[in-house]
């Protein structure tokens, strides 16, 4: 990055290729959307390289990068008309459809062993529950769980204080629990919608 | 914040904030040794803490985001359309920005010429002043070079030989 800052563009174009792909997955998780994430990752190149000259040395880069990220997908989805339904009612595209549902009812019914999800529907349902929170929580658990960062780095990248990313994340692990709950049990769907989840104040 | 576990569902929060900062490793070594005992003791601890785990174990199956060529080379390209407007806006500008210090170097040029002109006209003494001091010497000076004795100049100026009187003029 200091050779970026004094406008290396090799240095810049290896930047690019180091986080793009790391960058792109926390996007792509927090906003739902692919194409929505490729856009926003442009964006926070853009303004990395125009604000490189304010880059100090001891500050570290992905939490540099990530604060950018931060303010970048806050604004779009500030932006952006909320018509996202979090419900996991049956979809029509995706593995899920309608037959999670109905294996949770087998199951419940005890007239055939509950059906163990493939991976896709797995995925699916992991994806969805991940929806279900709200886009704070979201951000802090997948700064957590893909970038590894400390409680500390986070709020730095969150401009919040270490004990409210603790607060954060405690409520959206816990809301990832209740979601996911039927899963342990049943291996059923995860519900939403049918109970309120732990939001932050 | 209490931590107790005998206390009930008022303290559920701040015990599922600890478990969760636990499993993060964000706990100092005396809180840890706390939850520790608590979950060698406390078997629907033990539960929470198992599914907290594994809710935080399934995200492993989100995928990591593929990156096509198309991303990097157009980020890239972007990058470097702003690189340009960048150097383009620098290469307008540099005219104006040279006129300016030129002007400033001009007025810098012009005020210190100024100072200097103004400094050696106050420090310099000014001959013309002697002169104007000395004028009514310099007036009668021909009738003064009669005289050769400075003593009975004097005499004579107490005497006010030499005052002037309008009418006669010189």
């Amino acid at each position: 990055m200091l050779e970026v800052r004094d406008d290396s563009a090799t240095a810049f174009e290896e930047l690019v290729l180091r986080y793009q792909g790391r960058l792109l997955t926390v996007l792509e998780h927090l906003v739902g959307d692919r194409d929505q994430a490729d856009d926003l990752a442009q964006e926070v190149f853009l303004r990395v390289y125009r604000a490189r000259k304010n880059y100090v040395p001891w500050a570290k880069f992905a939490t540099w990068l990530y604060t950018i990220a931060n303010h970048v997908a806050a604004n779009a989805m500030r932006n952006q008309s909320r018509r996202r339904e979090v419900t996991l009612q049956a979809r029509e595209s995706g593995p899920m459809g309608t037959r999670p549902l109905e294996v949770m009812v087998q199951a419940s019914s005890g007239q055939m062993p509950a059906r163990q999800l493939d991976k896709a529907e797995v995925r699916d349902m992991v994806r969805m529950s991940l929806s279900a929170l709200n886009e704070r929580q979201r951000m802090a658990v997948l700064l957590s769980k893909f970038e590894g960062m400390s409680y500390a780095d986070i709020a730095a990248v969150m401009e919040l204080s270490p004990q409210a990313i603790k607060s954060l994340l405690s409520r959206a692990r816990g809301n990832l629990r209740e979601v996911l709950a039927p899963y342990f049990e049943s291996g059923g769907r995860p519900v939403i919608g049918e109970r309120p989840l732990n939001d932050e104040q | 914040m209490s931590d107790e576990p005998e206390q009930p569902a008022s303290t559920e929060g701040s015990l599922e904030e600890q478990l969760v900062a636990y499993l993060d490793g964000e706990l100092d070594s005396e809180a840890s040794r706390r939850i520790e005992e608590l979950l060698a003791t406390d078997p629907k601890v033990r539960q929470t803490l198992q599914q907290l785990d594994r809710a935080w174990q399934l995200l492993d199956e989100l995928d990591a985001a593929p990156v096509e060529d198309r991303f990097t080379r157009t980020t890239l390209e972007m990058v470097t359309l702003a690189a340009a407007a960048e150097v383009e806006k620098c290469r307008t500008e540099a005219p104006r920005r040279r006129r300016r210090r030129w002007l400033l170097a001009a007025a810098g040029a012009t005020a210190a010429a100024a100072a200097g002109f103004l400094a050696v006209v106050f420090a310099r003494p000014d001959p013309n002043k002697r002169l104007i001091q000395e004028l009514p010497v310099l007036e009668n000076l021909d009738q003064y070079c009669q005289v050769s004795d400075v003593e009975f100049l004097r005499m004579l100026c107490q005497e006010r030989v030499f005052a002037e009187e309008p009418e006669n003029g010189q």
